[in-house]
């Protein structure tokens, strides 16, 4: 057993492995003066630590070309899929790190905060390297039990708690029906691993088709809680008005990522369309088409900019649902599961800098609701520029990446040339019209508006601005550099689908 | 040997049991106690089919699920305590200052 471990085969892990130390560090730098913590040593030793985890999974990918590594007797894998959501999660995480120096200057248990994050972090590469479905459902529970804690983190606050008893309520529910969907497919094919499953597939009995397709719907349910997707949704609103701002920021961006780089891998290598017998991508078409339309519709009522952001996220797991919905056997494979990692690169960056221009406002004290918005431009111009360039990006305005990644969905799914595939693009493009419209009311209540009373904002905090100007900047420049990364994801879903 | 079915008949109902638990309850510890009874039922279906298909797998992985539902329970009862020191009460209904 012990021999089979090489050096250069952990070595593979080490953004994880550095994204692990780190939450434990954190811990003995806190023990030494648990009263004294400097907030500034314990975000930088956290934002140094996913910087350094970044740059590690980016040495790695150019290093072995994205050629899969097998790791732990094939139970995790390292390839070019799980090396770009590492990119994702850790870029998320350097922000959300950065900008928590300010928001939680007031707080104490600063240092189980970070910890918490990053032990989140670490959950969530495991995720992208899973390659059997028992280190899926641990990634899974080691991404999700940290996140309960950061919703519900500010003790004292009602609104906090509630979200996290929500969120906490919702996820042990929908990790029991993914467990009981694991077994069912255990029980059908005696295997956990994922390339076992897809090869004893073929040998299915006809009787045993319906287990395997009651075992498939409940891992999706397991995957719809992660990603925020219906039917699994009704936690998000909830958790990401209550949690704090940074926290939602991480949640809807970075977790929504892993649930679905973790289903992009369940679905095209232990469950290939062309041996499962079960229409899963029917299911997906589905419910692509209500999430997004949900999301939208529901963001459009809300009167709460975090709330209606947290609504807009639920569309946008729609929208990278038809990722999997488009996985019909006429579609480019390739290109369909590339269009979606796109999209999450993308939203990664815009939606994590919208949470922490909310995050910015909660720190000065401003208020939930739209109208509390307003004329919010006169006094901080720099950061309602980037605000106004992450919510026209989530729209689909070409202001930055999320232009040419909703884009290349739409291309996916007209490319694959079913009614299904033709709904969901129309679906696509009906749903970032109507969000136009909800997001442009903020828009027009920052620089528009005039403000309702003589409001001051107190001071600009160095960590949420720098933040918020690294997302902005990311967002826009993806806009003309988003070629490079296609290339790579297009070539990493290939490579995975083999 | 007793046949796999009734395993499978034995675990589903469990797994009922659980959900009409969550569905019915409203004192967040009945709650957790439910989705324990849901993930037993998956665990009884990972022993039973480790028996049937001859490999050790579904065994080892159903002590992972144990040791996954008790990490799980900590985090919970964490929150639950906070629960009943804002709210008063472990009623899950009774924490709504947000509207659904």
């Amino acid at each position: 057993m012990l021999q089979t471990l090489q050096i250069s085969g952990t070595a593979a892990l080490a953004p994880t492995l550095v994204l692990g130390v780190t939450a434990l560090l954190l811990l003995l730098i806190d023990s030494i003066d648990p009263e004294e913590s400097s907030s500034a040593l314990l975000s930088g030793v956290a934002t140094l630590g996913s910087l350094v985890a970044l740059a590690a999974a980016g040495a790695i990918l150019v290093a072995t070309g994205g050629e899969p590594q097998s790791l732990f007797q094939g139970q995790l894998v390292v390839d070019g899929m799980s090396l770009f959501f590492t990119f994702i999660f850790t870029s998320v995480t350097t922000l959300v790190t950065l900008a928590s120096y300010d928001y939680l200057k007031e707080f104490r248990y600063k240092a189980e905060f970070y910890t918490l994050v990053m032990l989140a972090a670490t959950g969530m590469t495991l995720m992208a390297s899973s390659n059997s479905m028992a280190t899926a459902f641990v990634s899974l529970e080691l991404a999700s039990l940290p996140s309960y804690a950061l919703v519900a983190f500010l003790k004292n606050n009602r609104g906090s708690v509630e979200a996290g008893l929500k969120y906490f309520l919702i996820g042990a529910l929908s990790s029991a029906v993914f467990v009981y969907g694991i077994s069912l497919v255990y029980g059908v094919t005696g295997s956990l691993q994922f390339d076992a499953i897809a090869s004893e597939l073929g040998n299915t009995g006809e009787g045993l088709v319906g287990v395997l397709g009651v075992g498939i719907l409940m891992i999706i349910g397991g995957f719809a809680f992660k990603t925020a997707s219906v039917p699994f949704h009704w936690w998000a609103p909830e958790a990401y008005e209550g949690a704090p701002a940074p926290v939602s920021a991480f949640l809807s961006s970075a977790s929504k990522a892993a649930g679905f780089v973790i289903a992009f891998r369940v679905f095209t290598v232990a469950f290939p369309q062309s041996t499962v017998g079960v229409d899963w991508v029917l299911a997906f078409q589905v419910l692509a088409l209500v999430t997004m339309t949900l999301g939208n519709f529901a963001a459009a009522t809300q009167e709460n900019v975090k709330r209606m952001m947290a609504y807009s996220s639920i569309g946008h797991a729609g929208y990278v649902l038809i990722a999997l919905g488009a996985l019909t056997g006429s579609a480019n494979q390739a290109f369909v599961l590339g269009a979606g990692m796109i999209h999450l690169v993308v939203y990664g960056f815009m939606n994590t800098g919208a949470f922490l221009f909310i995050a910015l406002a909660e720190y000065w004290g401003v208020g939930r609701t739209f109208e509390d918005y307003n004329g919010l431009a006169k006094q901080a111009p720099v950061a309602c520029v980037a605000m106004t360039v992450f919510l026209f990006s989530l729209a689909g305005l070409p202001i930055g990446g999320g232009f040419l990644s909703k884009f290349f969905l739409i291309a996916a799914a007209v490319e694959a040339a079913t009614i299904g595939t033709y709904v969901l693009a129309f679906a696509l493009v009906i749903n970032s019209a109507l969000s136009l419209f909800y997001y442009s009311r903020v828009v027009k209540a920052m620089w528009i508006e005039d403000p309702v009373g003589d409001f001051e904002v107190g001071g600009y905090p160095t960590g949420l601005y720098a933040a918020i100007i690294v997302a902005a900047v990311a967002t826009f420049l993806l806009l003309p550099a988003l070629g490079l990364f296609t290339n790579v994801a297009v070539d990493a879903a290939a490579s995975m689908i083999q | 040997m007793v046949p796999i079915e009734y395993y499978m008949v034995l675990s589903a109902a469990v797994f009922c049991i659980g959900v009409f638990g969550i569905l019915t309850r409203r004192n967040a510890l009945m709650f957790l106690m439910s989705v324990e009874l849901m993930l037993n039922a998956a665990n009884i279906n990972l022993v039973a089919f480790s028996f049937q298909n001859g490999n050790l797998t579904g065994q080892v992985f159903s002590l992972f699920t144990m040791a996954l539902a008790a990490a799980e329970v900590a985090v919970g009862i964490g929150i639950i305590l906070v629960l009943y020191r804002n709210f008063d009460d472990v009623d899950v209904t009774k924490a709504t200052t947000m509207r659904w």
